[in-house]
């Protein structure tokens, strides 16, 4: 084989191996995300490890509201929390509201 | 001239011809090698947008996308389409394997592959997003009110743009400017993600915080001892719930988790077992009404489920 086609080979395929190599690399950090993520997609997240999920009491709530007899407002809680919040409370004349009702079209399907 | 003396080829050709020849063998390797890498540099495959056909709607404040990062793509797919009738396209994402996850057409979620070194001590996780209208906008108000980045806000083609933080307490989610709009308020369908919970040590300081980020309305609902459970609403209408974390959680860390509608919790509890799951909070009745647990799926990933019914549908009807 000629020897010029040879050299020009061996630098074509250095540098196609480190295109190759920049395109695919994903340095990671220690299980979180990634620094430089190259990828176009996903964020490369993992979460902490191990905690013990238990722990909720019998009036422990995690749902939305439902509805049914008076919606419970501002301030039905636990008389303790009513003053201090770190947040702005909704008006006094606001509902809680529940998530959205409306059926979509197509039927459902079961589970 | 002699005509027994045969005279000497002349190359007439220009000396450029000559040049050529030199460097057309390495031309020709060069491009059979940058041939090799295309595939490997080709632009990734696009996740496909939040909203088909593209929409104008826009609801700041809502849940509109979860994403798990798993070590075992496979195995996710597999339990997930088991379990809740997902089924996958896997995308071409550069040197990340992904794929989009839906539900008769719909996009519900996005899973990622990633290694997970043994001892890192982390775990897979789903991430909660939450719409925005704007992400840049939405990190410099997340970082004023004391959040922590941990991705800066990025552009994904046909998705939108999307960041991810660390709120004040530590729960990690990810906030998400579609381009192509938010998905409707309607109810979600079983097997389609219908709540989200934050799970935080002081969550009268993270709703302060959502607030601020969200503009949500924060109802402060009945609750027994030193829990609290507030609402989070917008548009009139409940997007979340911040919740006390129990202090007897041993190495609890403020999180959120996502719930899937269901049907019949304890049924789907069982067959989620089946296909490998672990239960982390069994069936039980919320004090709103229907069944909810909280399960691990077989790589670890924390999940919820949530129940549903037509009656339900008729309770809250407005």
């Amino acid at each position: 084989m000629n020897p010029r086609f040879m050299g020009w080979s061996a630098i074509a395929i250095v540098s196609g191996s480190i295109m190759f190599l920049s395109s695919g690399c994903v340095a990671t950090a220690d299980g979180g995300y990634a620094p430089n993520v190259t990828v176009g997609v996903g964020l490369d997240y993992y979460d902490q490890f191990g905690y013990d999920y238990g722990g909720w009491g019998p009036d422990y709530a995690v749902g939305p509201y439902r509805g049914g007899g008076a919606r419970p407002r501002r301030g039905d809680g636990n008389p303790g929390h009513a003053a201090g919040h770190g947040f702005r409370p909704a008006p006094p004349s606001h509902q809680t509201p529940s998530i959205p009702s409306g059926p979509r079209a197509g039927g459902r399907r079961g589970h | 001239m002699n005509p027994n003396v045969i005279p000497p080829i002349v190359d007439r050709r220009p000396r450029a011809c000559s040049a050529w020849r030199a460097i057309a063998p390495g031309l020709v390797a060069a491009m059979s090698g940058a041939a090799c890498v295309a595939p490997a540099i080709a632009a990734p495959e696009h996740v496909p947008p939040l909203v088909e056909p593209r929409g104008q709607e826009h609801h700041v404040g809502k849940v509109v996308f979860e994403e798990l990062v798993t070590p075992d793509l496979a195995a996710s797919k597999l339990f997930y389409a088991g379990l809740f009738g997902w089924s996958f396209r896997d995308l071409q994402a550069g040197a990340t394997p992904y794929a989009t996850a839906s539900l008769d057409g719909r996009p519900v979620a996005g899973l990622v592959q990633k290694d997970m070194p043994a001892g890192s001590h982390r775990q897979p996780a789903w991430l909660t997003f939450v719409a925005v209208r704007d992400a840049d906008a939405a990190r410099e108000t997340a970082v004023r009110n004391g959040a922590k980045v941990l991705l800066e806000p990025r552009t994904i083609p046909d998705r939108g743009r999307e960041a991810v933080f660390a709120d004040p307490q530590g729960a990690v989610f990810a906030v998400l400017a579609s381009s192509s709009g938010d998905p409707s308020d309607e109810l979600a369908e079983p097997g389609e993600w219908i709540w989200s919970s934050l799970f935080t040590r002081d969550p009268d300081a993270d709703a302060g915080f959502y607030q601020s980020l969200l503009d949500y309305e924060v109802f402060d609902l009945p609750s027994s001892g030193s829990d609290r459970h507030l609402m989070l609403a917008s548009e009139d209408y409940a997007r979340a719930s911040a919740n006390t974390l129990p202090a007897t959680a041993v190495g609890a860390h403020p999180h959120w988790i996502d719930y899937v509608r269901v049907d019949d919790v304890a049924k789907m509890v069982d067959k989620a077992v089946a296909l490998g799951a672990r239960v982390l909070v069994g069936t039980r009745l919320d004090r709103h009404g229907g069944h909810v647990a909280i399960v691990a799926d077989p790589q670890g990933a924390v999940f919820g489920m949530l129940e549903w019914t037509t009656s339900d549908d008729q309770k809250v009807a407005k």
